[in-house]
């Protein structure tokens, strides 16, 4: 029952916004109810994580381990970005435009906790063609034609991606034909020895194009830059944060299906198209302009490193790759919340033109170099720990050449990352910086900035046992 | 129903060689009008299929899956383009594209015939009547996407990817005939609700950016970002 | 053999004296859609009278391929309309004379003969005109080509006799290449007879003419003959699309003479429901600008193309 709850939280919420009931009901509507869903969220993963059974109506409506993590990462982020969105959006004069932003915000977030708790492949394509359709407005949000531009390249793509996934659902109902499990997730790992081949590999590479699109797997990433960098930077941090693990999530659902005919080795792609994705995002991470589009890119980059890493295949490469996608959630939400920190003090996206932030505006230029610092994976921070144990795993599986590659490639992306962030925040104080009338920064912004960078830095040194407990039930959920 | 079959089975043909003459109709129109028009009349086709096959294999949910295509395929989405998308942009006669039609066709003749065999190994449920969606359904998927891929024009953007959605639908009900309703009744929706968006992002983009030539939007790049 | 033969002359009476009727209710319907009354039905004939019974007026620059076209044009469909089925569903006397492929090199013949009588006479609106009618039909020729292979690939023969017994089936007459096919041929008549989109065959602006201007220089008997033998072409072609590729219904399947006879009507009437679809297509499409027909023939070639490719790979 909790999980129906948790899912109608936001559709309230997102009608409370809708009324003209003031300026301020509609974000602390929001923010209560992400709260609210975060706490049910954290208990349901606790009782998962210890062994319960959680579930609302059987084979549509119930919650394993892998999907009790995305369940609370959406949760907690959503939580991270209302309580931004309060005092980043206050900037916004037009009270009717802060309504429909949040009501399309608590909008998007209901589209995206449904999907971690519905088991039943094809409503889980619906819900992500709903978050793809609520997540336009927001993307156009600023009305710049930058903006626009950037929303319609991301409808056209995403959704024609799902389209072409559409076939690959249905023919995934089809296995149901070859046996007596139901149609879910994991009814269809029972029932995947005894389906033809064709019929999961045909489904498997449908939905990979199509959803790959959504994701931005290269070759069509082209959309995910301007996206993630034109849209207000609360909803980047959703969208880099937990849209495109949702989205990584439901093709990992696909890697264990697959497995378990026995006679199709998915492993070895799942490596390529993650370590082109890896690869190419790490050199175009290089020649950035625009400090918005540099955290987009490294979130290809990640998505690449944890479909590497599900393909790499092993129990440990299994819990690097659920524990990368916690902590890529949570860095980068809170890369995305630095980003529109320093973008309110310095009003542009540019890096050539941003010189020297930490003298202009220390809580900003310190937020921007610990998340980069964070999402580049430097120790002794919680990304760090996931790509480490990610190359060991490798190694001990004696994917040797993989690892190699991965681990080139992740160095390149450091040093991009933090070439381009070095330049930022030190060195003489910018153009800019003297015309530039001190803006006081909002309190909640910092404050989210502090709550969202304490578990990256607990997590680099301590792992608490419950969350460990979760990790490894997630991980179960990516073998076969 | 076992004399009819044979009558069921020439008439899904039919509809599937309309199908199929539709979706080479959306490459081979210069005319905005003429991109709806053919999207109605695949629509038209796909829904007819839907009820021989729901006849044929005697599945009743089909029919009701039919009932509400027919009401939003080719009804409610035009009607909703032409309301949201300014009507300026409809009179426009020519679509820029970035290959001519005569090369554009040939295109559509090598994916048909790659439809044929990627559509080889597919498995079929609904029988014999199903066996000729499949192939047409593969080819209308990739001719809806060579259409959005070929195409400047945000409307006819729009149409590919309900090309594509026809497509898969189409090749959808002949290998899962019994997928369940809610399943069933989100597709058409989903699309409504896409149409929606999409409409109101067109007049958006004519409004922001002059211009609903959504090919050539290149100003986000590496280079010549502004900003 | 003596009823065959009779049967195969009755054929060919059919389509000479039909063509100009075929032309005039042609014309009629159309000006009475335009909500105009429109000549007689029965003009036609009276303009070949009139025309029979005039003097000649031929050019000093033009040589004997000017005298002797008009009567190629005339000859060419009568030679066609022997080999294809107008009345009956066997075939008669002249039947293996010469298969689908061969009634289409006899067409192009006249064609042939047509354009270079055009460029004979030294009229600077015979040659442009010349040069439009051979675009027209190279881009017409692959999609000949393309439906007669496809036709007798699928039929299993070339003889447009044998070819029609294929449709006869349910299944195969609903298959997608049959509506294809059936497509593709007639976007072919539209471009071959110079109807609208391609040509406007009642134009008199000379500098946009395509086909009408292979008669420009014409008069008095040698008029009469390129009119008729015209007229016959569209009526061969008809008779191709309808009795061969779209169905043989109505045609006489027995041996008697009565039977023929009845035959001939029920022609007529399919005759008439595809001059009520020509009339339809002419009234509502605009005559397309010279670069675009090259488009409108690509489109009927990837038509047959695509006809070809689900009629072998059997879709």
């Amino acid at each position: 029952m909790s999980l129906l709850v948790i899912v109608s939280l936001p559709l309230l919420a997102a009608i409370i916004s809708w009324l003209p009931l003031g300026r301020q009901v509609a974000p602390i509507a929001t923010l209560a109810a992400c709260v609210t869903a975060a706490i049910l969220a954290l208990t349901d993963a606790m009782a998962v994580a210890a062994g319960g059974q959680v579930w609302a109506v059987r084979n549509w409506v119930e919650l394993d381990g892998l999907g009790a993590l995305i369940l609370l990462l959406v949760a907690t982020v959503a939580t991270t970005a209302a309580l931004f969105s309060w005092g980043y959006m206050a900037r916004e004069r037009e009270a009717r435009h802060l309504r429909r932003y949040y009501a399309n915000f608590n909008l998007f977030v209901f589209a995206m906790l449904a999907v971690p708790v519905l088991v039943e492949p094809a409503v889980v394509w619906t819900a992500v063609e709903l978050t793809t359709i609520f997540g336009v407005y927001l993307v156009a949000f600023e009305n710049t034609p930058e903006a626009v531009e950037a929303a319609w390249k991301y409808s056209v793509l995403t959704i024609m991606g799902g389209a072409m996934s559409l076939l690959g659902f249905i023919i995934l109902f089809r296995a149901t034909r070859f046996g007596a499990a139901p149609f879910t997730w994991s009814g269809l790992i029972v029932l995947a020895p005894k389906v033809p081949l064709n019929v999961l590999t045909s489904a498997f590479f449908l939905i990979l194009v199509g959803f790959g699109a959504k994701v931005g797997l290269v070759p069509l990433h082209t959309w995910l830059p301007d996206a993630h960098s034109q849209a207000p930077s609360p909803v980047c941090a959703l969208l880099s944060g937990v849209k495109t693990t949702l989205v990584l999530y439901v093709i990992l659902r696909l890697l264990p299906i697959l497995n378990a005919t026995g006679r199709i080795d998915v492993d070895r792609w799942a490596i390529v198209v993650g370590l082109v994705s890896v690869g190419i995002a790490a050199f175009l991470i290089l020649q950035v302009t625009d400090y918005k589009r540099l955290f987009a890119f490294s979130t290809v980059e990640h998505m690449g490193i944890i479909l590497t890493a599900a393909g790499l295949g092993g129990a440990a490469a299994h819990y690097g790759a659920v524990y990368q996608i916690l902590n890529h959630a949570l860095t980068k939400s809170f890369c995305f919340f630095a980003a529109g920190t320093a973008l309110l003090t310095v009003d542009t996206r540019q890096i050539a033109e941003v010189r020297g932030l930490i003298r202009t505006s220390p809580a900003a230029g310190a937020a921007l170099l610990f998340g980069g610092i964070a999402i580049a994976g430097a120790p002794p921070l919680a990304v760090f720990l996931s790509e480490f144990s990610i190359l060991r795993s490798g190694i001990q599986q004696e994917h040797y050449f993989a690892t190699a590659l991965l681990a080139a490639f992740v160095i390149v992306a450091f040093f991009g990352i933090l070439g381009h962030l070095n330049r930022m925040v030190f060195g003489p104080a910018a153009l800019k910086a003297d015309q530039a009338v001190p803006v006081r920064l909002p309190m909640t912004c910092l404050l989210t900035l502090v709550l969202a960078g304490i578990p990256i830095v607990v997590l680099g040194i301590y792992m608490p046992a419950p969350l460990h407990r979760l990790l490894q039930m997630a991980a179960q959920g990516l073998a076969s | 129903m076992g004399h009819f079959t044979p009558l069921l089975i020439s008439l899904n043909s039919l509809a599937a060689g309309v199908f199929l003459l539709s979706a080479f109709g959306l490459l081979a129109t210069r005319q905005m009008q003429g991109c709806v028009r053919f999207f109605r009349i695949q629509s038209l086709a796909v829904v007819a299929s839907i009820f021989l096959i729901a006849i044929e294999m005697q599945v009743s949910d089909l029919i009701a899956v039919g009932l509400v295509d027919l009401a939003i395929k080719p009804v409610l989405i035009p009607w909703l383009l032409r309301r949201y998308v300014r009507e300026e942009l409809f009179r426009r006669r020519e679509i820029e594209q970035v290959f001519n039609i005569p090369s554009s066709l040939i295109v559509a003749l090598a994916l048909t015939l790659t439809a044929y065999f990627l559509a080889a190994p597919l498995p079929v449920a609904a029988g014999a009547i199903g066996e000729i969606n499949l192939p047409v359904g593969v080819a209308g998927l990739l001719l809806g996407t060579y259409t959005l891929a070929a195409r400047r024009e945000a409307v006819t953007q729009l149409i590919g990817i309900f090309a594509i959605e026809n497509g898969s639908l189409l090749a959808g009900i002949a290998i899962a005939p019994r997928l369940p309703l809610v399943a069933e009744m989100a597709f058409p929706f989903d699309m409504l609700i896409i149409a929606l968006v999409i409409g109101i992002l067109t007049r958006i983009t004519h409004e922001r950016v002059g211009t609903t030539e959504v090919g050539a939007l290149k100003s986000l790049r590496e280079q010549g970002a502004a900003k | 053999m003596v009823r065959s033969i009779g049967f195969n002359l009755l054929q060919v009476l059919f389509v000479v004296g039909l063509a100009p009727l075929v032309s005039g209710v042609l014309l009629r319907l159309k000006e009475i859609v335009q909500s105009r009354r429109g000549p007689s039905i029965f003009q036609p004939y009276r303009d070949l009278r009139k025309l029979f019974n005039k003097d000649e007026v031929v050019s000093e620059h033009a040589s004997w391929i000017f005298r002797f076209t008009p009567y190629v044009v005339f000859v060419a469909p009568i030679f066609v309309a022997t080999l294809i089925p107008v009345l009956t569903s066997y075939p008669l006397f002249f039947a293996f004379m010469g298969d689908m492929l061969g009634g289409g090199f006899v067409l192009a013949l006249g064609g042939f003969f047509a354009t270079l009588a055009a460029v004979d006479t030294a009229n600077p609106y015979g040659p442009m005109g010349a040069s439009r009618t051979r675009m027209v039909g190279f881009l017409a020729e692959p999609v000949f080509m393309i439906v007669f292979f496809t036709v007798s690939f699928v039929a299993g023969s070339t003889i447009p006799y044998i070819v029609q017994k294929h449709w006869l089936d349910l299944p195969e007459f609903f298959a997608p290449s049959h509506l294809l096919l059936v497509i593709a041929f007639l976007m072919l008549i539209l471009a071959e007879a110079g109807r609208i989109p391609v040509d406007n065959p009642t134009g008199h602006f000379e500098l946009a003419m395509i086909d009408e201007s292979k008669s420009l220089e014409y008069s008095g008997t040698g008029m009469a003959l390129m009119k008729w033998g015209g007229q016959m072409k569209l009526l061969v072609l008809i008779c191709i699309l309808l009795n061969v590729l779209v169905t043989p219904w109505g045609l006489a399947a027995g041996q008697s003479l009565v039977e023929v006879l009845v035959a001939a009507p029920l022609v007529g009437v399919k005759i008439l429901v595809f001059i009520l679809v020509l009339v339809c297509i002419e009234s509502s499409l605009a005559k397309l600008r010279l670069f675009r027909v090259s488009e409108f023939l690509g489109t009927a070639f990837i038509t047959s193309v695509v006809a070809m490719i689900t009629g072998v790979l059997r879709f």
